[in-house]
């Protein structure tokens, strides 16, 4: 059978003025040369299926062809991980348990374009999306995070009601989402910047559970020609259709209606059902040793997942679009193919197995009966030949060489060099403690309590350190095993608009102390890179800096990605990129979860410790936005020291020398010590009182207070002090005692003190009130 | 013979296996019931719990549709012949939404509701609870010391107790209120969701059910609570087993 004549997409023979005229037309974001490139090889014009595949497989969303040859840069390999970044997620090792050895699934995504038109269903879906993409690794989906930049909506400054109205609708669809579908929210960042105004993001990361000889892979496995491949889980519909070519455009406004119907609905009381049920058919497979494939459908559809999974195997595939389960009649074969309508899987399984897994799904958890024709059905099957052919009532409309259409895809981009921070600190030496309070009620530091209350961080029964309770959040994903797990997501974009690769340095060792200060060893990471336009050199030379800058963390951190996502074209409409923003995740492993420690103070009487010297450089920190100051010297940070005092702290907390502990980022260590003293939703009754000294005096009040160098404020337990001090020594890590806590519930630096009322009043109003109004 | 508590699943469901552990740890014998279980197979079990969730989505009102389930039928017959039913968030909301709970009038109808939070928002927060009345005017639990301040989280949007006010007197007359909102130092507090009496919990008439919003069973695993057996589950497992418990 050969390829029908109609309804192809005239490439051949024609200028390029009517190739980019018929393409804008048809809402393609490939360009003329790329368009030229597949006529070419395939000798001749595609199909409109076809042409609608290749918009969605070689956009920037599916085949990273901007960034990839950029993220050989970043270390993958080392002894805890089980699998790199390679598939839908990476693995990371968990720990041994009754003779078994368990891994911790890491995925990492971003909804930022559709959640800055349509926030709650662009948010919403994000979540799901990302929670398919650990479930098809064979794993239980244990927590989910949000990093999330937006807008400024707190205090004088506002980006407006846009904004605003951005921010509160993304939380309510995180929350609306991952509360229905059982999964805990146990950490995430907020920051507000007017360079977000126009374009939010909203990136997630999710975690999994699985045993390490229990994966499943997103492949067609080794000998499964003539397998049936299902697909499983919502009707196909109009939506989502162009969701991977439109994340890869940049938003103009006159655009955003018509872009809406590119945005998923999302269904998470189906996927709450599907996932149950992947639960049981995975307790299946498990029980008979069949090794399947399993997929999720993200960007690209029915077609680009059903592609992939089996070009991943080297085989090729046979879809038939008359047996998917539709929501509405007379939907065009591309639609079908290429929409990209929410909580839908696929499996590759041997035939024999296909009665069972039906059963399981339309059956055992009756999905036809959950959502207007949902459910699972066979599709089509594996073929030996790498050529993928689709057909729509009878007639054949697409077929594909899958190395051309899953092939390595590249284009080369200019870069500029990214702007650097200065080198010589510049910044007034002494601090206006007074500022104090308005440092806590600034955007980027004040409590973000009202934000977390709105997810559940506690379903599963599995939360052991919940989101606001300390640094890192903690989960015990095997209820009876002693080992936990940690994550932090962070990243700063105030630093990000001074020097890009200083920025995703930063963020490594951020998140990496995150996870320590909570008690665990970290273990590896997973990053978001959102930048702007790639076609443009100084947009693209931001992206090029902060890969170097993580890399160079990650190595002298010793912690591999295992995953990772990279969103570009977050531009505005006047030129300008997002600050430039590489969201770090760092995963951090405790043996003990009874050792894990929070942020807040525990008792009277107790020290408190600083690890971490201080500078004197304010650049991009929040004392500098507040006082007005001139800084831009960004804080310089030896890895190898970060690398030694975060193995110092959570050994030190694993010891049980530690009681409480918190990072120094933004706001710096005052505020970290007013953050001790604090219940998370309630003001605490421990004060703590510090004493000035060289720790202080010589790089200047402003520096030591208000500076945001990393490093560590911990409270040690009374009897572990002299155990604590021989330690450090033993590792060569600086330690100063900095004060002590108190039974008056103040916070008193020098002869100044502050209730921790009135600090917690600051800390904990300005979000809750711009979320409420 | 140990009595056998059946947690009863709708689709939606999202809690019942941490609900099992909690049980486990407190030496219940459960058994986690999915959906497509028979209606006969789910008539063997002596006493219910109902686990947190979104019972189908929650359409209508927090679990409108599944007070409606066909498996329900047994948990309505378990009611009427004594036995314990404990319903946890949205299975809190089932039990009033099937009038089981407060359960003043006859036929059953419905008489409150656990209505959106007064903020209108989900709410996910660490709450402290204590007994409104004497720990025996509900059976589930009895066997708690009367001043007990029992640590939960509360996890939810629609947790705020609403009823016309003559049935709210009613409630007040007949000590439906179990639990109310407390601080940890026992003092009772507004509830954080705006719930009428201050309620987290009520029972029915006879004392044999308990609807609660705030989750008891997610405790088991954090940091911020103080290890061992959740005090409510160790008190449905006296109950279930005093003479009478799951008769």
């Amino acid at each position: 059978m050969t390829l029908v004549d109609e309804d192809r997409f005239a490439v051949l023979g024609l200028e390029d003025g009517e190739v980019a005229a018929a393409a804008r037309e048809r809402g393609i974001a490939l360009t003329v040369a790329e368009l030229r490139e597949i006529a070419e090889r395939l000798g001749r014009d595609p199909s409109v299926v076809e042409l609608y595949a290749f918009d969605a497989q070689w956009s920037e969303h599916c085949s990273y062809k901007s960034s990839r040859a950029l993220l050989r840069r970043l270390p993958t390999t080392g002894p805890d991980v089980l699998l790199g970044p390679a598939e839908d997620a990476g693995i990371l090792r968990l720990g041994t348990w009754q003779g078994q050895t368990w891994g911790i699934v890491v995925a990492h995504e971003s909804h930022n374009h559709p959640s800055q038109i349509v926030p709650f269903e662009g948010a919403a879906t994000g979540i799901g999306g990302i929670v398919r993409d650990v479930l098809c690794m064979g794993a239980t989906v244990i927590a989910v995070a949000d990093p999330l930049r937006f807008g400024r909506i707190t205090g004088e400054e506002s980006d407006g009601q846009h904004a605003r109205l951005v921010a509160s609708r993304v939380v309510e669809g995180i929350g609306a989402y991952g509360n229905a579908i059982g999964v805990p929210n146990i950490a995430g960042d907020i920051a507000f910047h007017a360079g977000f105004a126009e374009n939010c993001l909203v990136n997630v990361v999710a975690l999994g559970l699985v045993r390490a000889d229990q994966v499943i892979h997103s492949a067609a496995p080794p000998g499964s020609v003539g397998w049936d491949i299902l697909l499983v889980g919502k009707a196909t519909d109009r939506s989502g259709f162009g969701g991977a070519a439109f994340s890869s455009l940049v938003l103009e406004t006159e655009d955003e209606a018509s872009r809406r119907g590119a945005v998923q609905v999302p269904d998470p009381f189906l996927k709450n059902v599907i996932m149950r049920a992947s639960y049981r058919v995975f307790e299946e497979l498990r029980r008979e040793g069949i090794t399947a494939g399993f997929k999720d459908l993200g960007a690209g559809g029915i077609l680009g997942c059903t592609a992939e999974i089996v070009s991943s195997g080297g085989y090729g595939a046979e879809i038939d679009l008359d047996a998917v389960r539709l929501a509405q009649p007379d939907l065009p074969p591309a639609v079908v193919a290429v929409g990209e309508t929410q909580e839908r899987l696929t499996w590759v399984l041997p035939p024999e197995m296909t009665p069972r897994v039906l059963a399981i799904y339309n059956e055992e958890f009756g999905l036809p009966e959950i959502a207007h024709q949902a459910g699972a059905s066979i599709i089509g099957r594996v073929t030996a030949e790498p050529t993928y052919v689709l057909r729509a009532a009878g007639r054949e409309v697409a077929r594909l060489p899958l190395a051309l259409l899953c092939g390595d895809v590249r284009r080369e981009r200019r870069a500029t060099p990214a702007p650097t921070s200065a080198s010589t600190p510049d910044a007034p030496r002494d601090a206006d403690l007074a500022r104090l309070p308005d440092i806590l009620a600034h955007r980027d530091v004040c409590s973000r309590r009202s934000v977390i209350e709105r997810y559940d961080g506690v379903v599963r029964g599995t939360t052991v350190l919940p989101a606001g309770y300390g640094d890192a959040g903690v989960i015990r994903p095997l209820p009876d095993a002693p080992f936990g797990v940690a994550l932090s997501v962070d990243g700063n974009p105030r630093y990000g608009v001074i020097d890009p690769r200083r920025a995703a340095r930063l963020a490594v060792c951020e998140a990496a102390r995150n996870v320590a200060a909570v008690g665990a060893r970290p273990v590896g990471l997973t990053d978001c890179l959102n930048f702007g336009n790639p076609e443009r050199p100084d947009h693209y030379g931001e992206l090029v800096a902060a890969i170097e800058g993580l890399a160079e963390a990650a190595e002298g951190l010793a912690l591999p990605f295992v995953s990772g996502n990279v969103s570009l074209y977050n531009e505005a409409r006047d030129g300008r990129p997002v600050p430039a923003s590489a969201i770090v995740a760092a995963i951090g492993v405790v043996d003990d979860v009874t050792r894990v420690v929070g942020r807040q103070c525990r008792s009277v009487g107790s020290s408190l410790y600083l690890i971490g010297e201080r500078q004197s450089a304010l650049g991009g920190s929040i004392y500098a936005d507040v006082t007005g100051c001139a800084a831009s010297a960004l804080p310089d940070e030896a890895i190898a020291t970060v690398a030694a005092e975060i193995a110092f702290v959570h050994r030190r907390i694993a010891a049980g020398d530690v009681t409480a502990a918190h990072d120094i980022s933004d706001g710096g260590l005052l505020t970290a010590a007013a953050e001790m003293t604090f219940a998370f939703c309630a003001p605490g009754t421990i004060g703590v009182r510090l004493e000035l000294g060289a720790w202080s005096s010589g790089v200047g009040t402003a520096g030591a207070l208000f500076g945001e160098t990393g490093g560590f404020v911990v409270e040690l337990a009374p009897d572990r002090e002299a155990a604590f001090l021989a330690e450090a020594e033993r590792c060569h890590v600086a330690v100063v005692r900095i004060g002590e806590t108190t039974a008056e519930p103040e916070l008193r630096v020098g002869d100044r003190a502050f209730t921790v009322e009135s600090l917690f009043a600051a800390w904990d109003a300005p979000l809750n009130e711009a979320l409420a109004a | 013979m140990k009595a056998r508590v059946g947690i009863l699943t709708f689709p939606g469901s999202n809690s019942e296996e941490e609900t099992f552990r909690a049980c486990l740890a407190a030496g219940i014998d459960a058994q986690i019931l999915h959906w497509s279980t028979s209606l006969e197979t789910v008539r063997r079990y002596d006493a219910y719990i109902l686990p947190g969730g979104f019972a189908y989505e929650d359409r209508v009102r927090a679990g409108a549709i599944a007070a409606h389930d066909r498996l329900m039928e047994a948990v309505v017959d378990a009611a009427d012949r004594g036995r314990l039913i404990l319903g946890i968030c949205n299975g809190a909301q089932i039990l009033l939404e099937a009038g089981l709970v407060p359960g003043l009038a006859t036929p059953r109808r419905v008489e409150a509701s656990f209505a959106p939070n007064r903020q209108r928002s989900f709410l996910c927060r660490r709450v402290y609870v204590r007994l409104a009345n004497e720990p025996s005017r509900c059976a589930i639990t009895a066997a708690l010391p009367p001043d007990a301040v029992l640590p939960m989280w509360a996890a939810h949007g629609e947790g705020r107790l609403a009823a016309p006010p003559t049935v709210l007197e009613r409630l007040l007359d007949g000590r439906h209120v179990v639990f109310r909102y407390a601080h940890a130092d026992g003092s009772f507090t507004e509830a954080p969701n705006g719930s009428a009496l201050d309620a987290a919990a009520l029972t029915n008439v006879a004392g044999t059910i308990l609807a609660i919003m705030p989750h008891a069973e997610r405790e088991e695993a954090s940091v911020l609570a103080s290890p061992g057996v959740s005090p409510l589950f160790a008190a449905f497992a006296a109950a279930l087993a005093s003479p009478g418990g799951a008769s």
